[in-house]
């Protein structure tokens, strides 16, 4: 608490005689010549929305909160079993919030995503869906 | 450029990049995310093109794979510049939302519990007063060129940049671990970091190496990347390094060491980055019934890095190709180029040794019989004699891709 009293001490200071200064400077660590300074950054927010068809408010609706769409919007052609196993792995695996009335029509919707990629072709060899992450 | 000179000259780089840094470094305006052009990863399939994307904090130029959490990869024309990829555009990949956007290095604490003597809580300025090690190595996601795999297989669309090679500053796990001793009886040790599940009840990523190899003395709390401290986005104030290992061990954020006395059978060791414990992890597509290990070391390879995909090439008596290579686990021994789809192969000059765990830098100049369209490939033995396979592997991760890649160019 030494180290926040002294911070404190100095942004008194500081609004006392320039109260128009920027605030002050983020911590610091040094030794050996190396130091770390705190930081804070924003990230950027996705405002990319599944785009428009059957069932896209669902997915809409269930499948933004841990990922950004582009997470499914750039996967090659999969077929309905590749998407259903995915999407239970999402709910079974990462604990998604995932309404299971509305899973059929996540699958449904990912399914006619895929079918419309150009080059799309008939159902490929099955592949089984474990963690699959990296 | 003596070496004087060539002194002063990056110091003075470094000078006015931790300027930019400071400047830029402090405080970013959350905006979104806003294509700025399109790249194509040359993937087999579409959708195989992908956004620039500039918005992210200590980050430059990359290929946007996804938002959030964050998965931004870099360009491989950035690898021909120099066997160290800057910091500002090395790769990015997240498992979980939930990642703090303000590290406060005053009141940072990395935990050590456990099987040990004394749990510890070491802060950042008692990290920065042990001794120091310095070493570079190669950072390469498991999933790495995912998005070349054939059947395709779900998951991040990787093309080659999930990786980076960083000289990374730090400190031993084994130091850190005999601060804290190491009890009779342990015999692994798991690793966590601040990032958090977005939802109850999600595993949180943590990931655990064998007593052994946490004390082998090259495993690394690395605070300093290339000179400077960490980017957030890649584990900033520290983050594990495991030489040679795949990212996935790389704990970002590191926060929470403990010492186990039993495997570790949480969920990112047991069931997730599983790979075949068959040769080369490569089993026949679909198949299932396969006994699966951890994946563990990486495996050798090698890239062109001064011709793009697709490029065209003013037909000469020889054209000059180079790129970059790596051991795996172990150093680069020798690299071959071949511009006629493997028949027959030319050796390469091989740049300066950073190590065996740093990429190598390679260049030949290669003999042209004619124009029209030409595939280059590269091929690194490693110092362990392992040669990259012409054969791409499969397995259902899309993990541990390390064949002999080929760069289409059109010589006219």
């Amino acid at each position: 608490m030494k180290i926040l009293a002294i911070g404190l001490t100095a942004f008194v200071l500081v609004a006392v005689v320039a109260p128009h200064s920027r605030a002050a400077a983020p911590a610091r660590v040094s030794a050996h010549g190396f130091a770390l300074t705190s930081l804070t950054v924003e990230l950027p927010f996705d405002e990319t929305q599944y785009p428009d068809g059957p069932g896209a408010d669902v997915i809409n609706a269930n499948c933004t909160a841990c990922h950004s769409a582009s997470m499914a919007l750039t996967q090659p052609a999969l077929t309905r079993d590749q998407w259903s196993a995915i999407v239970s792995k999402m709910a079974d695996t990462y604990k998604a919030p995932i309404d299971r009335h509305d899973m059929p029509a996540i699958v449904a919707y990912l399914t006619a995503m895929s079918a419309r990629l150009p080059g799309a072709k008939g159902p490929a060899p099955r592949t089984s869906n474990e963690a699959t992450t990296g | 450029m003596d070496p004087l000179n060539l002194a002063l000259a990056s110091g003075s780089t470094r000078r006015r990049f931790l300027e930019r840094a400071v400047v830029g470094g402090v405080a970013f305006a959350a905006s979104p995310v806003v294509a700025q052009s399109l790249v194509d990863l040359h993937l087999p399939g579409d959708p195989s093109q992908r956004s620039m994307t500039s918005a992210f904090p200590g980050k430059g130029s990359m290929i946007l794979q996804r938002t959030r959490p964050p998965l931004l990869e870099t360009p491989m024309a950035v690898f021909d510049k120099d066997v160290f990829t800057p910091n500002d555009q090395f790769f990015v990949r997240w498992h979980w939302a939930d990642i703090p956007t303000s590290i406060d290095v005053a009141a940072f604490r990395l935990a050590i519990h456990g099987a040990v003597n004394r749990s510890l809580s070491l802060s950042l300025a008692e990290l920065l007063s042990l001794p120091r090690v310095e070493m570079a190595a190669i950072n390469q996601c498991s999933g790495n060129s995912r998005g070349f795999f054939q059947p395709r297989i779900p998951g991040a669309q990787w093309g080659h940049g999930a990786m980076g090679n960083a000289r990374w500053l730090g400190v031993r796990l084994r130091d850190v671990l005999d601060l804290a001793g190491v009890k009779p009886g342990a015999v692994a040790v798991r690793f966590n970091g601040l990032d958090q599940p977005v939802v109850p009840d999600a595993p949180d990523f943590e990931k655990s190496l064998d007593i052994d190899h946490a004390r082998d003395g090259e495993v690394m709390i690395a605070f300093g990347m290339n000179d400077q401290q960490l980017p957030l986005l890649n584990g900033f104030p520290i983050r594990l390094i495991v030489p040679g290992w795949y990212s996935t061990y790389w704990v970002k954020m590191l926060s929470d060491i403990e010492v186990l006395t039993a495997p570790d059978d949480h969920f990112w060791m047991a069931k997730a980055y599983k790979v075949p414990a068959t040769p080369g992890a490569d089993v026949v597509p679909g198949g299932k019934d396969f006994p699966t290990v951890p994946i563990s070391k990486m495996v050798p390879r090698s890239w062109v890095t001064n011709l793009p995909e697709g490029g065209q090439v003013a037909f000469g008596p020889a054209i000059a190709v180079g790129g970059i290579a790596m051991g795996g686990d172990t150093g680069v021994k020798q690299v071959e180029v071949s511009v006629d789809g493997g028949q027959t192969w030319h050796p390469t000059a091989l740049g300066p040794d950073h190590g065996k765990y740093s990429f190598r830098r390679w260049d030949a100049h290669v003999a042209l019989a004619q124009r029209g369209p030409i595939p280059v490939m590269s091929r690194c033995a490693s110092s362990a004699g392992v040669i990259q396979p012409m054969r791409p592997i499969w397995n259902p991760g899309g993990f541990m891709r390390g064949n002999v890649e080929t760069t289409n160019i059109v010589v006219g």
